[in-house]
């Protein structure tokens, strides 16, 4: 099927541990496999640490030399690029002394704003298009958001997203279902607190569906803000509001409590699936949404056989002709 | 153009809720495995003839499952890999008295793909060398007489008989190979090129290609990274997962290690002519930690990219 969307994968369900992606041939192998499904694009998850090797700029340089070296290390398995990279700003880096930000603190946005400069640098050096970032904390570790909170939010944004733009690169703002900005309404005022010029929004199926937003809506009320797209299924709406147990990390993502539901995000096509997935994408195709589609597995099981189901989903069920 | 008659040899191992366990362990399982390798453009499938009944089970009949194949892209079950490993009172291929319930065997796997247009009849021509010691020509003899009678009832039946070598094998050593083969009828008994399986045993795959072009019917495309120099091929109880020696003899194509010159492999089926399924076969791919999945997505990558380089390079020079 001809349209403009263009497909990635995300690494990140390799990366499941501190110290289980870290040979390089390891992550050959996942970048070989992404290439055999017809993925020829990936996107990166920042991390910290000599054994997050793909997480931060300069550790990727210290492994490959450079950005040249590291698009020759992409290559040679024969992917073509980097659509994206996720940040969470509000996640202590040893790289930056553990400090603990939060984007609700206009204290700290001197600092998040500044460290969100070596990513955009890198990511426009490797050709990449979107910084995706996680506009606020989880809730269980915040008070209520207040009248001002959204506003002091969107500052911090639109200022990361003016350096971003400087160098050449987008950010989207991305949900998901523990954040603090959580229901629909938040979003929207956050939306509106930031700079469309400035800063996107990423639209991730599961975790909106999980937080209770429809994303086949929500992408029809907001298509001019949404940049950039990650493409997954759940099983589970949080219907008792079981992100704001302490702990939701573990207690809710994991099935410490609650419900114990230990796994929420699924493949594309599973059995059960909440996620629209087929509507989605014709939203997306009538609309002739130009940014990237991140299909993500996010620690479901075997990577390489989520990969394939989602891979075959694409073609067999979205009309995607492998390349 | 690229090769598109690529099959798989089904030896998965997935995660289930009861530990990891072959894909048949129910239906839902099946169908992922089906489509994980359908994503991948594989369109040939081979299977064990031990999973015939449980596939039947699953899907109401091999036939069913053959369809449900198609429905995923596939073009069918291209073979089934019979083998006697073990010789045991009942069963044993050097053993004459031993034929006749082997042949009842294989009419009874014949029966369970009749209808459909499987190619080959994969057969491991002999059991585990210990077993058969002294191998005399004798015994290869006799194994040519069973598999001669084998390749003449599976002809009627549309298969061809072929035969799959092990490296701890009786049959092994090139000699014996060609030993084997001349006690054979080529009308009836074929050759199936087992790379790894070769050149653990210190055969030249390529070698036996060219020497055999006529009598092959099929591949199983895998690497080894260890020629079996410590006679592991003769060593009891079990060779291939309990030498001392080496705990891994497998490996799936593009491996850091490997000693199977694929490319070149390739540029030689190109050059000769064969047009006939190529198989991809990982065994034992789970060792060291490993998975199935990214064992088959490593190998097809390697077949995308190097070996369609070493094809389109091969299909230059016999365009010239």
């Amino acid at each position: 099927m001809k349209d403009t969307l263009r497909w990635a994968y995300a690494l990140n369900q390799w990366n499941i541990r501190m110290d289980v992606f870290v040979r390089h041939e390891d992550q050959r192998r996942a970048l070989k496999t992404c290439s055999a499904l017809g993925f020829h694009h990936v996107e990166l998850a920042a991390g910290t640490g000599r054994w997050d090797n793909l997480g931060r700029p300069e550790v990727i340089e210290l492994n490959h030399g450079g950005p040249a070296g590291f698009l020759d290390f992409l290559h040679g398995c024969s992917v073509h690029g980097v659509s994206s990279m996720y940040w969470d700003p509000g996640q202590p880096a040893e790289e930056e002394g553990w400090a603990f930000r939060s984007t609700r603190n206009r204290d700290d946005h001197a600092a998040i704003v500044e460290s969100a400069k070596p990513f955009a640098d890198f990511l426009a050096a490797i050709g990449t298009e979107q910084l995706v970032v996680r506009p606020a904390g989880s809730a269980w570790l915040q008070p209520p958001l207040g009248a001002d909170d959204v506003k002091t939010i969107g500052e911090v944004w639109n200022a990361v997203g003016k350096v971003a733009a400087a160098a050449g690169v987008g950010v989207a703002l991305h949900y998901d279902c523990l954040s603090a900005v959580h229901s629909a309404d938040e979003v929207g005022q956050l939306l509106a607190a930031t700079d469309p010029a400035l800063v996107g929004f990423a639209l991730d199926t599961a975790e909106l569906t999980i937080g209770g937003i429809d994303p086949v809506a929500f992408y029809a009320g907001h298509a001019d803000r949404v940049t950039h797209v990650h493409l997954k299924d759940t099983r589970y709406a949080d219907t008792g509001e079981e992100y704001r147990m302490p702990g939701a990390e573990t207690t809710m993502l994991r099935g410490g409590a609650g419900r114990r539901i230990e796994r929420w995000f699924f493949e594309l096509g599973t059995e059960g699936g909440l996620v629209d997935v087929k509507a989605f994408v014709a939203t997306l195709r009538e609309h002739d949404y130009p940014g990237w589609v991140v299909v993500e597995s996010d620690h479901g099981g075997n990577p390489a056989e989520l990969a394939m189901l989602n891979s075959w989903y694409l073609q067999h069920e979205l009309g995607v002709a492998k390349s | 153009m690229a090769w598109t008659k690529w099959s798989y040899m089904d030896h998965w191992v997935t995660e289930t809720p009861q530990g990891p366990q072959p894909p048949s362990f129910n239906r839902d399982h099946m169908d992922r495995y089906v489509k994980q390798l359908s994503a991948l453009g594989f369109r040939g499938f081979d299977t064990f003839f031990f999973y015939l009944p449980i596939l039947a089970g699953l899907y109401g009949s091999v036939k069913a499952f053959e369809e449900y194949l198609q429905d995923n892209g596939f073009d069918k079950i291209t073979g089934i890999f019979s083998a006697y490993p073990y010789a045991t009172e009942y069963t044993a291929p050097h053993v004459s008295e031993t034929h006749d319930r082997i042949v009842a065997d294989c009419q009874a796997t014949i029966r369970a793909v009749e209808g459909l247009s499987v190619e080959n009849f994969i057969v491991m021509p002999s059991t585990t060398y210990f077993q058969v010691e002294p191998v005399t020509d004798e015994k290869i003899k006799i194994m040519a007489d069973l598999w001669n009678r084998v390749g003449r009832l599976t002809l009627e039946h549309g298969m061809r008989t072929t035969c799959h070598f092990e490296f701890w094998g009786a049959i092994r050593t090139r000699e014996q190979l060609d030993l084997f083969f001349s006690y054979t009828d080529p009308q009836y008994v074929y050759f199936f090129c087992d790379t790894a399986q070769h050149t653990i045993a210190g055969v030249d795959p390529i070698q036996m290609f060219r020497d055999y072009r006529d009598r092959c019917t099929g591949f199983h495309f895998k690497d080894t990274h260890t020629v079996d120099t410590h006679e592991a091929y003769r060593t009891p109880p079990d060779p291939e997962l309990m030498a001392p020696q080496v705990t891994r003899w497998f490996h799936e194509m593009g491996t850091d290690g490997g000693l199977v010159d694929f490319p070149a492999l390739i540029r030689e089926i190109v050059t000769s002519g064969y047009d006939g399924w190529l198989t991809v076969e990982h065994d034992k791919a789970e060792l060291d930690g490993g998975s199935y999945a990214e064992a088959t997505c490593v190998a097809k990558w390697y077949i995308d990219n190097v070996l369609a380089e070493a094809q389109a390079l091969a299909d230059q020079g016999a365009a010239r």
